[in-house]
């Protein structure tokens, strides 16, 4: 069952400055009314419910600087003329993605500048052409590169020779002044070494003889004892 | 010394030139306009983007702050009209709104990208508040404006009329059709809890 005084009397009843008589003729049809108290207590509490809310803590943050920056930024309209630039790095990374996936390749030739993409194009030939050339060039710049290493090295080859000759004929010549007077000392030595020898020869010679007179005196004796 | 008295000497000592007065003078209103931001756009972030606007706004203005009325109004003044700031320029920034069939001949819309909202990320494990912040997103802008102003800031219906300027009658009539609303909800809620 329905009232068609809920809508007016339920929004007057949150209503500050209501008169003493309008409140009491509010709550006696709130006693009367079934409809308009039950709709009542459902919207108070509604507001009841909201009325849960508990205060949250303000997260941190620094109340002068978050103030001076907001000021600073309003206070110079300057920044916004680089803060409208702010699109140029990425279209330049942009740009530089795109020289990079298509390998686009800037020429400067006689005719001016030319511009290829992936590698391809009519410049192929003409860089072919120069690159046969370079080629030829350094073939030719090594050929005499080499012949003139070459030439430095016999000569070089020639004085190192030359210079172990003579190292090596002074060392023979030394050698064999050294050979010969080990020859001589050798000699020398040697027939010292003979005339001891022939010495004690003859020393035993003469032992042997007398032993031979001994013997031939000793015979005689016998002999004349017969 | 009263909190009124506190206010305007710190005020006085802000103005000159003292910030340690400034800081204990946000400080002493920030919660409030805090979670004043978070029932109004529902989420943390723009909470924290209004409530710097609204500090500007204060650390601007504060020269101008005569004490005919109690700062606590003046700076809520300052934080609703940031908030309707915010409001139209997101409403711009985003989709076309949606409008209400309960609603009274006047657009209220929604906030914009309320409709992906998951409070309970947002707050964390504050399971009240998630409700709470559920219930509101079913309400227009105007009627969650309504709502903060009359059940969170215990404002009058001719004051939150000034406020909007609009009259006192579309400003109950809103009130009684966002309570209509939040019952549905809370209704909902309750059974599925």
């Amino acid at each position: 069952m329905s009232c068609p005084k809920t809508h007016y009397l339920l929004q007057e009843y949150f209503s500050e400055d209501l008169s003493a008589i309008a409140r009491n003729e509010l709550d006696r049809h709130l006693t009367d009314c079934e409809h308009c108290s039950v709709e009542l207590e459902s919207v108070l509490l509604a507001q009841q419910d909201l009325q849960q809310w508990q205060e949250q803590r303000v997260p941190h943050w620094d109340r002068h600087l978050e103030l001076y920056r907001q000021e600073h930024r309003i206070d110079r309209p300057v920044s916004r003329f680089w803060l409208s630039w702010q699109w140029l790095p990425t279209a330049a990374s942009l740009a530089m993605l795109c020289v990079l996936l298509f390998n686009v390749s800037v020429v400067s030739n006689d005719s001016g500048f030319s511009i290829s993409f992936a590698g391809s194009s009519a410049s192929d030939t003409n860089l072919n052409g120069q690159l046969a050339e370079f080629e030829q060039a350094q073939r030719l710049e090594m050929q005499q590169l080499v012949t003139r290493v070459e030439s430095r090295q016999d000569s070089n080859n020639v004085q190192l020779l030359q210079a172990v000759m003579e190292r090596a004929q002074q060392s023979t010549a030394d050698s064999f002044d050294q050979m010969y007077a080990y020859f001589e000392q050798q000699r020398l030595l040697d027939l010292q070494d003979m005339r001891v020898g022939y010495e004690q020869l003859v020393d035993s010679d003469y032992e042997t003889i007398r032993s031979l007179q001994q013997l031939v005196n000793y015979v005689g004796y016998q002999s004349d004892i017969r | 010394m009263s909190l009124i008295d506190e206010d305007e000497a710190l005020i006085a000592a802000a103005l000159n030139g003292s910030a340690y007065a400034w800081e204990k003078l946000v400080k002493r209103y920030e919660s409030k306009i805090y979670n004043h931001g978070l029932r109004l756009t529902g989420n943390s972030s723009d909470a924290m983007d209004l409530m710097q606007e609204v500090f500007l706004g204060v650390y601007r203005n504060l020269h101008r702050f005569r004490g005919d009325a109690k700062f606590s109004s003046w700076i809520f003044r300052i934080a609703h009209n940031k908030a309707v700031d915010m409001n139209r320029r997101k409403r711009l920034m985003t989709s076309s709104p949606k409008f209400s069939a309960e609603d009274e001949g006047d657009e209220f819309e929604k906030f914009p990208g309320k409709t992906d909202l998951e409070p309970e990320n947002r707050l964390g494990n504050i399971e009240q508040n998630a409700r709470v912040l559920k219930m509101l997103n079913e309400l227009s802008s105007d009627q969650r404006s309504i709502v903060e102003l009359k059940v969170f800031q215990s404002l009058s219906f001719d004051e939150i009329a000034r406020l909007q300027d609009v009259s006192t009658n579309t400003v109950k009539t809103r009130f009684y059709s966002a309570l209509k609303k939040l019952k549905v909800v809370s209704e909902e809620q309750n059974v599925l809890s």
